[in-house]
This record gives structure tokens, sequence and C-alpha cells, in this order.
């Protein structure tokens, strides 16, 4: 009998290295600097080519105390989440590869108070930063631009970077030496619009991290899956504009959720509440994880302890 | 450059010792004038230095094609970038001014640039109206005319006004059977004794649903001289019929003379329907509402009849002179004519009333024809593939051609069929009136006044146009102002502007470019064309970020109509062989516009043809050849219609042709190369 | 491989070059209007070439290979419940979709006091999201020294699941066959050292039957396959040998193309994955071509969300998940709480819903019954118009909620509200913002 030929897929594309972060020794001052991207086939399938960067987990940590956030998030980082300095080093030492920071809506938000409190957790940690507004596009613009500022050199991402206000922020990526985080909702076309309407505009295509959007699990989760899936497949093939490292929230997506936010009137068929929330947040993470997610940003410290092993379970062969 | 700023003179004679620069002769025709060029000049300048007005709207990109100049044997010249040019441009001896440089002695020709005949492949004209046949009257016409001499009566005989009518006609031209509808009885006695017995009967001899008869008199005209001879005196004799075409947006007529063939005159205007909705969707919902399918009906009649009078006056006739009229229209411009209720159409599983109607009188309709005219609706395939479509596969003949031919017809919605004389798949994308300018703020019919062509100069970002000219101006040597903008300039519009950056790839203004043309308006960011000192009313013609919008998304359906057809059968869109195009767009179409912005697939500009309303021309050919009428009707029957509502692969290939030219430039090579 | 369209219909009478063929060209009796559209029906599966009266037999002979599953369809069943996996025909769920979801089994041992407990509970185990109830589909029975018989039996009165019969053992395979006698269990697993008799069992107790190889030895499991298949068992489900993440996704990956891009007919048997206790994993099961998932044990808080995930990644692409119509309440709204109308399309619900949720603001939605379509896209359907908004209203019975008569119209249907008032006059209108994410701005500014 004709002995099985193992069914290898050689693809012409290769997702692009993306380095966050930057050293002294590059104009930075983090300790270190994490490089995701790479790959030349569809994740973790050892066989058909090479994926030289694990993809990494970051730890969202907000500029104020998140009172809205779900108890158990609160519980589990008690009073580090009182200070986004003490918070990143918490976020830090539970093992995160980078820090999310997120400023939260707020009618007092400043350029110059985006500043002191992105000062503070750079001088806080020796991680690479990603930096977040509140996602509506005047505040966006508004902190943005005065983070890029005062972070010139540390090669931050700065998101969201979206249609309606690319060219601000990429004029601030541009002038002082950062990376954009491109937001598209759920869309393989619009992903891959915006990134050659940033290109267009000189950014280099290795600063820009692509952030299809993704839903929790239960609230079209699906959708964003078959994207990525898509544009990884895009990007293999050698589609050039969709050969980026993908950045994505479940973290925030997951906490969002009923299921995992409260244990309030919900029904006993749902089970205990930590067991599913933390459930729903790795189960949303490892899922886009297996369709070409390379960065993603999680809330609990169980979960990334939990994600962190599948990664590596995953790239083991 | 610096050579001819120079004084030649300077040059011949200067102390250049030991440098020999060889200068030539180069006619400038029709001018006459010659001029002295040192070799390597560029052309533009040569024409210029001449002393020759001479415009090259793009700043000398080598781009829109405007300074082209024909050098018979290129001897002399040598085209540094031949881009623009087709084999087909080459051959017949097309150089761009601003791309071409002196060698040698040459002769070249300037065509007029204001009044251009001349175009490039990649400019189409719209095809001339000539028929597939010759028109024979006694051949292929169901409608006729019947001189008659009829014996008065008297008491010796006293058969009745009707049965002498018939008796005369029988006699005379051999038709039996005839039969009358009751109004033309009516006034029966009182004509035949108004024309003393000497009447020309007009009689239907057949229909396409009564291929057997029986005869139909419509009317009588006085008189009863032979057809070759003069109706009454200082009168051509006429028989006069009406093909329409009933769009979304547009509805256009041709007058036309049944005897010869001939079309006297056209004539188009917005479908007064507009006013209850732009589109087919809200025009079936009004429909649905008290009285709404009355007012709908009433407003399309209404159309009709303000065209018929407007081709009735230029022809110098009275409507009611026109006897016989075929209509096409998409199924649901058919429904609400006939004042059928089309809100089936809208819902699964979509279908008609009837996609094949039967001939209706105009009197019933309210048609302000002759009352006794049949109004012959042509037959559709389905509720979003009308009569429009079928009409068009005929009017374009792709159904007789092994080629592979995707056939698109524009109008509100993007109707469009792929196939061979095998087989035929269409289907039907909602694109909205923009390519016919409506919907859009300065947007125009393709009349008088639009603004049909633009370019715009890649440094200054300063627009050229062409503008549809008043014959009346044009005859004094003036210029028309603009009154608007209509499709083809759209589509012209946003490729020059896309080109050279005005826009981004996304349709969004790029407000960082030094232009006070783009600017903060009262309606969001917009791009002004011309300013209102130059337009006929005052007012400056712009060019919204919406309108901009509109456009994409139109083009955006349309291609996505393409992908998802061809996909739905397995072919690549490169292995079309023929692309017809039919549709209201205007006369003049820029393939290579319409390919830059990605509203047509990057194929060889040579695949293309224009065929401008072939809907209408389907009608025409109905109305001329009943055999037409029945080829439609076995399009429209073998046509397989494919739904794309139901199908998320449309959605997909729809947001991935929301961007200029399409988000996979891969799929646009030619363009790719313009922009570098 | 699947022919296009086109390339079916040049084997259709339309595109005969025999006469007598040909003449039935279009003849409309498949139920299609023509050949074209058939052609089509057929390639996506949605018509069958028994249709066609007058197909000619090389023609048929072509059509009926290529459309021929290339994953053999396995059917565990018991007392009604059935367990199905196989006749995938993509990699990647967006080429179609996924048709079989993936059956999940929790995992009892026959040495186990509570076996037949824990069967209860996976039985009666039922949720609800987005109104489908979710339910694990079966038992799988661990021969680990016990009494198997007896716990099969045990298991199979206290759940009316199917069941998988985890033994090496012919001796207790029989005696386990036996006790689910009446139903279809799937044997598990015929390996290198037993499979005749196996095979054997399998065949005579009319059971599908797992082949089992070692450390994803395709080689050693296909000839396994072929060996049982020699011996007439015709149902097999693959057991490739991997645990791993690692080695599960590469193993179950390489059996998926083989069958579908290599038409690898040896292997083209759905597969039986491992997850232990690791939700991820059996996550990744779900996802990448695990047909029969067994996980070792059973607890609601991590049911839930696998049920959830395979409900997700199952969804076929083309028809997305509808929210039941009605009016849901966000933020425990007061009679004064605006009214918002949106469509049942899940993802336009949950955008919407939660938008508001996060908000904090409180506010009652009404979400009319749109056929599971967008707003934009039901709007250009058909299904939103001011009808079915107004039946909405009015048999939902909001008005006795609400004191006040104000309702909110999605921006992208701005167009309905002139007819909306005609067909609820009582109501005041108010038009909306497009995006879900601009709604608690527009709420705060203009709702007061």
């Amino acid at each position: 009998m004709p002995a099985i030929q193992i069914p290898t897929q050689k693809w012409s594309g290769k997702v692009r290295e993306v380095t966050l972060g930057a050293t002294a020794a590059d104009g930075g001052t983090r300790a270190k600097t994490v490089t995701v991207g790479g790959a030349t086939t569809l994740p973790f399938l050892h066989f058909d080519g090479e994926t030289p960067h694990a993809p990494v987990v970051a730890i969202e940590i907000q500029d104020r105390y998140p009172e809205d956030w779900s108890p158990i998030l609160l519980e589990v980082w008690g009073d580090a989440a009182k200070d986004p300095a003490s918070w990143a080093k918490a976020a830090e030492e539970k093992g995160a590869d980078l820090i999310y920071l997120k400023f939260a809506l707020n009618d007092d938000l400043s350029g110059d108070y985006a500043r002191k409190i992105v000062r503070q957790v750079l001088d806080a940690t020796g991680l690479p930063l990603i930096v977040f507004g509140p996602g509506q596009v005047e505040q966006d613009n508004d902190i943005l631009v005065s983070v890029a500022e005062e972070g010139e050199g540390e090669r931050l991402v700065l998101g969201v970077c979206e249609e309606k206000n690319y060219r601000t922020i990429v004029a601030a990526a541009l002038a002082h030496g950062h990376l954009v985080d491109a937001r598209t909702a759920m869309d393989v076309n619009l992903g891959k619009q915006l990134n050659i309407l940033i290109s267009d505009m000189g950014l280099p295509l290795d600063r820009i991290v692509m952030d299809p959007t993704t839903g929790a699990l239960g609230y079209g989760m699906e959708y964003g899956y078959s994207v990525m899936e898509r544009l990884r497949l895009a990007a293999l093939q050698g589609d050039g504009m969709t050969q980026l490292p993908m950045l994505v929230t479940p973290g925030e997506e997951t906490w969002r959720a009923k299921e995992a936010r409260t244990d309030e009137g919900v029904p006993e068929s749902w089970g205990d509440w930590t067991e599913r929330a933390i459930n729903w947040e790795v189960l949303t993470t490892s899922t886009l994880l297996e369709s070409g997610a390379d960065i993603v940003v999680l809330r609990h410290p169980e979960s990334l302890k939990r994600v962190k092993g599948m990664i590596n379970a995953l790239m083991s062969h | 450059m610096f050579l001819l700023t120079c004084p030649l003179s300077h040059l011949l004679t200067g102390s250049n010792k030991g440098v020999i620069i060889a200068t030539h002769t180069v006619h400038l025709e029709p001018s006459g004038k010659t001029a002295q060029a040192a070799t390597g000049a560029l052309l533009t300048d040569v024409i210029r230095e001449a002393g020759l007005d001479f415009n090259i709207p793009c700043g000398g990109q080598g781009r829109c094609g405007r300074c082209a100049v024909i050098a018979k044997d290129s001897a002399g010249i040598r085209r540094r970038s031949t881009v623009r040019l087709s084999q087909k441009d080459l051959s017949a001896g097309y150089a761009l001014a601003c791309q071409t440089v002196v060698e040698g002695d040459a002769r070249i020709t300037i065509p007029p640039q204001e009044k251009i005949e001349r175009r490039l492949t990649t400019d189409k004209t719209a095809g001339k109206v000539s028929l597939p046949f010759v028109y024979s009257y006694l051949d292929h016409q169901s409608l006729r005319l019947f001189p008659l001499t009829i014996e008065a009566p008297s008491l010796g005989d006293q058969t009745d006004d009707w049965s002498r009518l018939k008796r005369s006609l029988a006699a005379n031209h051999n038709v039996s059977n005839l039969v009358a509808d009751l109004p033309v009885l009516q006034k029966l006695g009182q004509s035949l004794r108004d024309n003393h017995w000497q009447v020309t009967a007009i009689v239907e001899m057949k229909t396409w649903d009564r291929p057997k008869g029986p005869p139909r008199l419509i009317a009588l005209q006085p008189g009863s001289s032979p057809l070759s001879g003069p109706l009454i005196e200082g009168q051509t004799r006429n028989l006069w019929a009406a093909a329409v075409d009933i769009g979304t947006t547009t509805v256009s007529l041709y007058l036309v003379n049944l005897l010869t063939g001939e079309i006297a005159t056209k004539a188009a205007e917005y479908n007064g329907q507009i006013r209850r909705g732009e589109d087919v969707i809200s025009r079936i919902i009004f429909a649905g509402k008290e009285n709404g399918l009355q007012d709908l009906q009433t407003l399309v009649v209404d159309t009709i009849n303000k065209l018929a009078e407007r081709a009735a006056r230029r022809a110098k006739i009275k409507p009611q002179e026109i006897y016989r009229m075929t209509v096409t229209g998409n199924s649901t411009m058919i429904h609400l004519l006939l004042g059928l209720p089309p809100s089936s159409i809208r819902l699964d599983p979509f279908v008609t009333t009837i996609n094949q109607p039967p001939p209706v009188r105009a009197g019933e309709l309210g048609i302000n024809i002759c009352a006794q005219a049949n109004i012959e609706c042509l037959p559709g395939v389905a509720s979003y593939v009308g009569a429009d479509i079928s009409a068009g596969v005929i009017g374009s003949q792709m159904c007789g051609s092994q080629a592979l031919t995707l056939f698109l017809d524009v109008g509100t919605n993007g109707e469009m069929v792929l196939g061979d004389c095998d087989w035929l798949i269409s289907c039907a994308c909602s694109a909205g009136p923009a390519f016919e300018g409506a919907g859009v703020q300065d947007g125009m019919r393709a009349t008088i006044g639009a603004i049909e062509e633009v370019w715009v100069n890649n440094d200054t970002f300063e627009p050229t146009y062409r503008v549809i000219p008043n014959p009346r101006l044009e005859a004094r040597d003036e210029a028309t102002p603009p009154r608007g903008i209509c499709g083809s300039g759209l589509i012209s519009l946003l490729a020059e502007m896309f080109i050279t950056g005005v826009i981004d790839k996304g349709g969004h203004l790029n407000f960082t470019l030094e232009s006070p043309r783009i600017r903060e308006g009262e309606h969001g960011p917009e791009y002004v064309v011309a300013w209102g000192a130059d337009t006929e009313e005052g007012r400056d013609i712009c060019i919204t970020k919406v309108d901009i919008d509109n456009l994409m998304r139109a083009k955006g359906a349309i291609y996505a109509g393409f992908a998802v057809l061809a996909e739905s059968i397995g072919i690549e869109l490169e292995m079309v062989e023929r692309f017809l195009i039919g549709g209201s767009f205007g006369q003049y179409i820029n393939v290579e516009k319409a390919v830059q912005i990605g509203l047509l697939p990057d194929l060889p500009w040579e695949r293309f043809d224009f065929l401008g309303n072939t809907s209408l021309r389907g009608a025409l050919l109905a109305l001329l050849n009943d055999t037409y009428h029945r080829q439609v009707a076995e399009a429209a029957s073998k046509m397989t219609y494919l739904e794309l509502s139901a199908d998320n692969t449309f959605y997909d290939a729809f947001t991935s042709a929301l961007f200029l030219p399409h988000t996979d430039i891969e799929k646009f090579p030619s363009v790719a190369k313009v922009l570098g | 491989m699947a022919l296009s369209g086109l390339q079916i219909y040049k084997l259709l009478p339309g595109s005969s070059k025999n006469p007598e063929v040909k003449k039935h060209a279009n003849c409309k009796e498949c139920g299609f209007p023509t050949c074209l559209a058939f052609a089509m029906k057929l390639g996506q599966k949605q018509a069958k070439l028994s249709q066609c009266p007058h197909v000619e037999e090389e023609s048929k002979s072509r059509l009926e290979a290529s459309a021929a599953p290339p994953i053999r369809l396995i059917t565990l069943s018991a007392d009604g419940h059935k367990a199905t996996a196989g006749n995938e025909t993509v990699i990647f769920r967006h080429e179609k979709t996924f048709y079989h979801q993936a059956s999940l089994f929790v995992k009892v041992k026959d040495n186990q006091a509570d076996a037949a407990d824990v069967a209860a509970a996976v039985g009666a185990y039922t949720v609800d999201y987005v109104g489908m109830d979710l339910t694990l589909d079966g038992i799988a029975i661990e021969d680990a020294g016990g009494d198997f018989a007896a716990t099969v039996k045990a298991v199979k009165e206290a759940s009316s699941f199917p069941i998988i019969l985890l033994t090496d053992d012919p001796v207790k395979a029989e005696a386990g066959l036996k006790a689910a006698a009446g139903t279809t269990p799937l044997l598990s697993a015929a390996t290198p050292d037993n499979w005749e008799a196996m095979a054997k069992l399998a065949k005579q107790y009319k059971a599908p039957l797992t082949v089992r190889a070692a450390d994803g030895d395709l080689n050693a499991l296909v000839e396994l396959a072929e060996k049982v298949k020699g011996a007439g068992v015709e149902d097999i489900v693959l057991d490739p040998g991997v645990r791993d993440y690692s080695s599960s996704l590469a193993v179950f990956t390489q059996l998926r193309r083989l069958a579908l891009k290599k038409n690898e007919r040896k292997v083209g048997y759905p597969i039986i994955a491992f997850a232990g206790d690791d939700p991820m994993l059996a996550g990744q099961h779900i996802a990448k071509y695990g047909g029969f998932v067994v996980l070792d044990s059973f607890s609601p808080g991590t049911a839930y969300p696998l049920l959830v995930l395979r409900a997700n990644i199952f969804t076929d692409p083309q028809k997305p998940i509808q929210v039941q119509p009605g009016i849901y309440e966000i933020n425990k709204p007061q009679p004064d709480a605006p009214m918002m109308i949106t469509t049942n399309f899940s993802i336009t619900y949950f955008s919407v819903a939660n938008e508001l949720e996060s908000s904090g603001l409180p506010g009652w939605l009404l979400v009319a019954d749109a056929e599971g379509m967008s707003v934009l896209t039901a709007w250009a359907a058909g299904k939103l118009d001011a009808e079915r908004i107004a039946k909405g209203v009015n048999t939902f019975g909001i008005a006795d909620k609400l004191s006040h008569r104000r309702l909110i119209l999605p921006g992208h249907v701005a167009v309905l509200m002139g007819e909306l008032e005609e067909e609820l006059p009582d109501w005041e209108i108010k038009v909306g913002p497009r995006e879900a994410v601009d709604l608690p701005n527009y709420l705060k500014t203009q709702w007061g």
C-alpha cells in the first residue's frame, strides 16, 4: 500500500514581522521589545511553515480605577488597579508580555493628563506599551497626539486608528516613531482598505498592526473568527496589504458580556460564575489565536496564565 | 524647453562650436504654420512656441490624452510614452504632444481641441442607432396605411358605412375580417362624410399575441392619395409610432416614421415618479399606499405624454397622430405603467404579476396618442430583470455570438447578463441613480450644459472640462456655460480626482493639498469643479463627499455584480471577450476612466463597446419588426436569473469594490501602473 | 472534486450535442427555470441529479462521482437522540459552512461510583442561547477495570443519549454492546492488536468502529482502517492517537486536507478527539475538525461556554444567528426610559444591546422580526418596514410599559418615518443614529 503523503501547504506569502517597543539602543527606554509576525503558515501548523514568533498576551490596565468592571476583576487586581503605574507592575509580575493602557471615556480627559499617565506607566514597567484612547474620534485625536509626543521613540502602539481619524493618528505615529492599531469592523475588505490608506500616507507596513475587531464568545465571535482566518489566508497567499500581525481585545469583549460581568439573575445552567467567566475569556481568546491573532489583550490574570500555557503547548513540535 | 525659450537664431549661430545641434522643421496643420525645433524638443513646446493656443489639461502628464495630435507616418517624431494609446490609435498616427519629442522634420495635424471629434479608443462613443436589417415597411411592418376611395351611399345602395369601408378595403387591398373598437365606429360616419369618402385607413394587421390577426382599424386619415404621393397638398405622408424606454430615473422616446423606419426625433426626461422615491424599492413601497399606485401610474403617463408632445412638436405633428407604441422598462416600471400592483416583486420569492403583458389601448392608460393605438410592453425575465434587459440583449445582439459576452445596462439598477449563444445568466444590483446625474448635488442628464468630461491638473489640482454645447452658442463660436455634471462627467471627475490625489482610495477629500477648490461646504467636504463666475446659474458647481460616496456605492454595486455573476458559474472576468455597455450615461464614456474608478473590469479597451440606450433600441427593433419581439421573448425564456440579495458573497464583493479602484489592486493592473 | 456551475451545465441537456437530448433544453421538469439554474443548484448541493429526467448516462456518472461526500457520515443514536459527524465539504467555515456540529461527549469510568448520576446530569443539562436550547450529545464509558457492562447499562438507563464504548478488550466490548442494545453506540477502538475481533463485533452489532493508531501515525491509521473495512465495517471513526494541542491540530488538519483536497477516500471518516479536562483543548477540537469530542468531566460553567462556542463555529455564515423578536429590557428601564427599534439579526442586536448595557443607560429595545437581517439589508429586502415595526409595537404590548409615546428609529431607515407615523398615529417617531456606537451619546443629548 502506498504511504500516505502528509499534505503540506507551502504559501508564497509571509506575515510581516512587527516589533513593539524600543530599548535604549533604539531610542526608547523599554527593558525588552516584543516581535510578532513572521509566520509562513496558518497558526501553529508547524509542518507547513515557520512560526518564528509566538503570539503574545497583553494585559489591559486603565488610567483610572474602573468602577464599572466586573467585581471578579476588581477583586483579583485589588489595590493595584487604583493606580496605573502599580497596575502595570502587577501585570508585568503576572507574566504579561505587553501592557495595554486604555483611557476610559471621561469629560476631563486632556492631552496633558494623558501625557502624565503614560509617563507613569512607562516609568513603572519595562514592557512595551500599547495605548488606546476611549474610542471616540475627538478625544482619541486629542490624547493620542500628546501621547505620541510624550512617548517619542518608544515604538508605542497607538489605537484606535480608524478610517474616520486615520490621518491624525498616522501623522502622530510618523512624527514620533510609533505604530498604529488599524481597527475596522469585522470585515476583510475594510481591514485591507484601511491598511492601504495608512500605508499610502507613508507609514511603513511594519509599523501597523491590524485590528479586525472581535465579538466575545456568543456575541459575534464567529464573525471575527472567520474574518481573521480569511485575512491570514490572504496574507499567506501573497496579498501584501493583509500581511500584518493582528491584535484583538477578547478581554474587553468578554467582560462586557453578561456571562462574565455578573451573576445576578442568571440561570442556574450557567454554572459557577468565576469558572464561567474565565472560560469565557480563555475560550474566546484561544479560538481567535487559532484563527490568526498575534496579540491578544486580556483582563484576568488567570486567563493570562492559561492562555500562555496554551500558546506554549501549541508552539512546541 | 531651454532650447526653445532662447531665440532660435542664437542657438544656430551661437558659440557652441563643436556641438552639433540639429534643428528640424515641423509643419503644423491645419494652421499651416511651421516651427523650427531642436532634436529632443517636446512637441507641446513646439506647438506653443509657434503661437498656437494649445491646452494640456492634465499638465503634461500624458494622462488625459487631450493633447493628442496626428503624425501621419510618424516620421521625425518619437513617442516617449504610448501608455495612453492603443494599437489602433497608434496605427491611426496618434501621438500625445506632451509625450512626444522631435527628432527630424515632421508634419503634425492638430485636431480642433475644443470641438473634439477625434477620440482615442478609450473615449468610447455610444454606437449610432443603426438597424441590423434593411427595413422595409411592406415586409416588416404590421401597422399599415390603406388609401381608400369609397363609393358614397345612395338610395340604391344603402349598405352601412362600416360594411362599405370593409368592402372597399377587401376589394382594393385584400384585407378582410376587419374589426374596430367602438370609439372608432362612433366617429366613422362623420369622418367619411367630412372627407368626401376619400380616406386612408390605418390598420393594425396583427400583434405578437395575435399573429393571425384579425386586422384592426385604428383611425382614418383624410385623403386617399397613394402612399408614394403627398397626403394633402404640401404635406408628406408619414406613419408615426413611438418606442419608449421607461427607466427608473429617465424616460426616453424615439418618434419613428414607420414608412421609412427613420427616427424623426428623440426626447428624454426624468421620470416624474422620482419625487415619490428614487429607487425601485421606494416606488414599490409607495405603490402600496392608498392611491399610491394610481399616483405613480399618472406620473409616468404624464412623463410619456410630455415626451410624446415634445417629439410631436418637433416633427410638426399632433401626438394623436402616433398610432403605435412599444415600451420597455424594468418589471416595476412596466407594472406601474399598467397599474399592476408591484408589491410581490420585492418580496420573497420575488415574482411579478405578469412577465409578458398583452397589448393595451393607449386610451385605457391615459397615454395621449391616438386612443386606439396599442401600447405593447416587451417581455421580461423576472422581478429584477425586466423587459429592458431582454430588449437590451436583443438590442446588443449578444445572443448570436459564440464569444463570451458580458452585457451591462446601467440605469438606476445595474443589470447585467453574461453568456454566449448557448446560455445566459443575469443579475441586478441596486446602483442608484448617480450615473444618470440624479441624487448628486450638481448632477444632471446628458443634455446641453452638462459637463461631460473633466481633467484635473496633477500639480495645481485645477480642472478643465468639456461641456455638451448649445448649438446656437457653438455656431457663434461661444463657449456653453456649464449647468451641472452628467454621468460620464461624474465618472471622469471621480477618476481624475483619484489619480491626482484630490481624493484618497477611500474617497475622502485630501485637505492637506493646497487648493481653494477643496473646501468645507454647506453639505460637508467638497471640490469645486466650476466657479460661479463661469457657470450658467452663477453658482459654484461642486462635487461633495456625499456625492462621491454615492458614486462609489454605485460603481461598487455594479462591479460586485460582475464579480458575483462570474463566480457563480465559475469563470474569471478576464475571460470575457466582449463587453457591451448600454444605459443612459450620456454619449461619451471614457473606458479608461471607468476602469480607473473600478466601475468596469480592467480588460483591454478594445473589448468594450458602448451601445447607448440598448433598452430603447430593443423597443425600436420590436416596433419595426415583429420577429424581434419574438426574439426578446426567447432570450427571456432561456435566461437564468441570479438573485443577489439572497447571497452574502455579494455583500463581500460589494465592500471590496467600495474602494478606488478596488481593494485588490491586482485586479486592476493598468491602474496600478498609472499610480506607479 | 466539485464542479462549477458552468462545468455541470456542460453535462446537462441544455448543452448537449445530441439533438434528442438537446430538445429538452430548459424544459423546467427539474423544477428550475433553466438548465443553468439547475446546474448551479446542483453545484451548491441544493438539488439532486435525479430531478433531471433527461441527463445522459455518461454525464450522470461524472456528476455522481463529483457529488459523493468525501467524509463519511456517521450517526450514533439512542432513544431519538442522535450524534452525527461527517459529510463536511470545506476546511474553513467561511468557504461554505460546517454542516454537522461536533458532538460533545462526557466520559465516565466503569469504576466510578457516580457514573449514572453524571450521565443523568449530562442528559438533563440544557441551556438557552438566543432562544436555542443547547445540550450535550452523549456519554463515553471508559473501561477502567470495573464492571463495564453494568456501567453501560446504568448509563443507558440514566440518560437517553448515545454512547461511546471506550475499551480495547473485545470481551468487554461485546458485553458493553449487549448492554447498549437498542442504541447505535460507537465502539472505540480497534487497534493493530485487536482489530479482527473488534471488526467482527462492529459488524455483528451494527456499531460504528473507531480505529486507533499511535502518535499520529497516519500510515498505520490508514492500514488499520483498510483492514477493518476489508472485514466488512463501513462506518469508521478515526483516532490518530494524539492528545496534545499541537499534534491534534496538525494531524486533524492533515486528515481533513487529505479527505477534501487530495480526495483520499481511505481517511474519509470523522475523527474522535479527547480533550481531557481542558476547555481550550475542547474548543480547539470543536473548531478544528473533531467530529466526536470527549470531555473528562461535566460542569455547567464549562459546558455552557463550550456549547456556545460550538453554536458559533457551526453557524452557517450565510444564515446568521437570530435572536427572538420581542421587547428586551436593558439596565432595568423605568416607564420613562427611551424605546428603541432594532432587528433580530444577532450581531445587530448585540451591538445595540452591548452599547446600551455598557453605557449604563436604561432603555427598552424592541427587536422586530426582520428574519435575521441587519437594519439596512432588512429594509432593502422588505423585511423591515413600517408595518412590521407597528406590528411589533402593537403585539409586544410595549405601550403598557411606557409612560410616553416616543420611539427611536434606526438612522439607516429614517425613510420609514412618514409611513410609521401613519401606522402609529399616537406615537412620536424620532430618528436615531445610524450606528449603535453613537446611541449612548444620542440618548444623552437628544432624549430628554
